[in-house]
């Protein structure tokens, strides 16, 4: 006898398909579109106050983007998490190709335990850390003062220096892992190869190593930028709340000064910069990505 | 013809050492992996290291191209002694065994990689990668991306680009493995081809027999980190100086022999199956690996003979134990009389002569000339 339709319908591929990623699903529409889709819904309507009017307008992108200070601290977002994605990555290099190429193969994941040791603690407290070492009267201060380097203690708390300094460690093992694995999948023949055809090192470096790793060191950058850019607790703590990147902005106007629609216009436009930063990025090395097996 | 390839057809004895090999040692920690190897390859000569994995044959290599030091002894190339030379600095280059193509280039480019430093204009190097990619059946396949080639085309590719930089000795670790057997049969004779008409040293490691046999000039026969016995193939073939060699190039049948005595270069033998004859003492000079003496011979060495055929030299009264046919050839195993372990005979099925049946009695032709004593 035919199954009905119903029948056939419920037992087809496509619908067991469905099922079976069916958690994931749900996972990704609750946590990931949903939100997404009101912040965007959110940055259209009007602010009544008190509550939000649902009367589309595109006045909130108008004013964001008219207001200087928050161009400025959109552009020293930027660039904080540029400067912040280029110490990490150049610091990151040379680790993950140590472990990759002079670490004994037993020995390679006790060294990548050691690397995500910071990461036992919470971020907070690793944030705090850095104000402790950098302040006024911190770690660094009394050595410089106590060995007679300085007479007034160095101010180097509320800088972007001290901001970049406490990202890149944080993000540190971000950067590290994925340019370990792009050169743990690189072929050792190739290098034997590059010196077969008589390049030293250095240049088999530069033209088969470099090349072949650029996949995690365009991965890196991306893992890197993305969130810093993102990022509210350490303006906030180490920059002394003097020094606000656009998180601390958006923070602002959603939750201190309640103007939802245009907290949430803000929000989309950081998004809407970040994707064309790292696309532009992704566009200018394109040739690392090419498939290859 | 040219000059190189004049010196190329000159006795292998009369041409220059290309690569000279004087009591090389090399230790990994407590591992003896080379035990005290000399050796003088000749200019122009396709030699093959063959052997079993393990026994040294790519660390011997690798010696040649640099990649790894030894701990005692010397590798000289064209007479300069190579332990302070960088690999990037050897006359060598190198065939790798998983070819070693830079993924994140084009053919062109992986042809192209070595001629960095070279001189020429820009039109002219490019003139030379096509003009490699040509040499090795891949004219215009320079813009494609490497890794979208086949594996007989990247071996192509490795070939291209380390001749394009006309080193003195090519090296080639098992560059055939990866291959399927009958694009490996064809580049067999591509690489005889192309090493006669390019002139240089070939150095082949490989484990593969057959390979070594087709392709060599000469071949060392490698165990344990020791050349075991270094001759041209036919030598090799015929008259390998140990049972082992003999048990690891071809098949070769054994029976045990006594040893009756010697006299006027002639060794007089008694052989179960076969009868009392004797051997000259060249037949005479391999080693056994046991302490009592074998006689061996080739499966094509004997003949099984049809009704009315007459044995040109010596016969033997058998029984068909096993047949197993191949289509051109069958291979009989077969039981002499007296002797319980068979031995195989391999015919090669011409017309109008049928595959004989298991238990058939028959009649074996054989030569006391085509065999070696091992003793």
């Amino acid at each position: 006898m035919a199954a009905s339709p119903l029948k056939r319908w419920a037992r087809s591929e496509a619908v067991n398909g469905y099922m079976m990623i069916s958690p994931t699903l749900i996972y990704a529409i609750l946590l990931l579109a949903a939100p997404l889709v009101t912040l965007v819904a959110y940055s259209f309507f009007t602010d009544g106050y008190l509550v939000v009017i649902p009367d589309l307008t595109t006045a909130n992108y108008a004013e964001a983007w008219s207001d200087p200070i928050f161009r400025s601290i959109l552009l020293r977002s930027v660039i904080v998490s540029g400067l912040v994605t280029l110490v990490t990555v150049v610091l990151a290099f040379p680790i993950a190709y140590f472990i990759s190429f002079h670490v004994p193969a037993a020995k390679k994941s006790r060294w990548l335990f050691l690397i995500t040791i910071p990461f036992w603690t919470s971020y907070l407290i690793r944030v705090f850390q850095w104000k402790v070492i950098l302040n006024y009267n911190g770690v660094i201060n009394s050595i410089l003062t106590g060995l007679g380097l300085t007479d007034h203690p160095l101010q180097m708390l509320n800088s972007i220096g001290a901001i970049s300094i406490t990202l890149a460690h944080a993000y540190a093992p971000f950067a590290i892992l994925p340019i370990f694995v792009s050169l743990e999948k690189i072929d050792r023949s190739l290098l034997e190869a590059g010196l077969d055809l008589g390049e030293n090192r250095l240049l088999t470096f530069w033209r088969v190593t470099l090349p072949l790793a650029m996949p995690g060191v365009i991965g890196a950058v991306m893992i890197v930028f993305i969130p810093t850019i993102g990022d509210y607790v350490t303006p906030e703590l180490i920059g002394g709340g003097k020094l606000p990147m656009v998180a601390n902005v958006i923070y602002q106007q959603l939750l201190k000064i309640d103007n939802k629609p245009l907290g949430s216009a803000m929000a989309i436009s950081a998004m809407l910069v970040v994707a064309a930063v790292a696309l532009v990025f992704l566009f200018l090395n394109r040739r690392f990505l090419r498939g290859s097996k | 013809m040219s000059q190189l390839n004049a010196a190329a057809r000159a006795p292998l004895d009369s041409r220059a050492k290309m690569i000279e090999f004087h009591e090389v040692h090399k230790y990994y920690g407590d591992y003896h992996a080379l035990r005290g190897i000399s050796a003088t390859i000749r200019e122009g000569e396709f030699f093959s290291l063959l052997g079993p994995s393990g026994c040294g044959k790519t660390t011997l290599l690798r010696t040649i191209a640099g990649f790894e030091d030894i701990s005692s002894g010397a590798v000289l190339i064209d007479g300069k002694d190579m332990s302070d030379v960088a690999p990037n600095k050897r006359p060598t280059n190198m065939v790798f065994q998983s070819y070693a193509i830079f993924p994140h280039l084009t053919v062109g480019e992986n042809v192209g990689f070595g001629l960095r430093r070279d001189p020429r204009s820009k039109a002219e190097k490019a003139k030379a990668v096509e003009e490699a990619l040509e040499m090795v059946g891949l004219k215009g396949y320079g813009a494609r991306a490497a890794h979208a080639l086949s594996g007989g085309q990247r071996q192509r590719v490795a070939l291209a680009r380390a001749l394009i930089l006309k080193p003195k000795v090519l090296l080639l670790d098992e560059p055939l493995s990866a291959l399927d057997k009958k694009i490996r049969e064809q580049m067999q004779v591509e690489l005889i081809k192309l090493q006669r008409e390019v002139g240089i040293t070939f150095v082949l490691v490989t484990h593969d027999q057959e390979e070594a046999l087709v392709m060599s000039d000469r071949i060392a026969v490698m165990f344990e980190g020791e050349i075991a016995q270094l001759a041209d193939p036919e030598t090799l073939y015929r008259r390998p100086n140990s049972r082992r060699v003999a048990d690891f190039i071809g098949v070769m049948n054994f029976l045990p022999a006594q040893i009756l005595g010697e006299a006027a270069g002639h060794v007089q033998l008694e052989v179960g199956g076969l009868g009392r004859f004797e051997v000259t003492e060249e037949q005479a000079s391999a080693r056994a690996s046991g302490a009592e003496p074998v006689v061996g011979f080739r499966p094509e060495t004997l003949t099984i003979l049809y009704e009315g055929q007459q044995a040109h030299d010596r016969e033997a009264p058998a029984t068909i134990d096993e047949v197993v046919y191949y289509g051109d050839m069958t291979y009989y195993d077969v039981k002499l009389d007296g002797v319980d372990a068979p031995v195989r005979i391999s015919m090669r099925n011409v017309f109008g002569r049928p595959v004989l049946d298991v238990g058939t009695r028959t009649r074996v032709a054989w030569s006391a000339g085509a065999l070696v004593l091992f003793r």
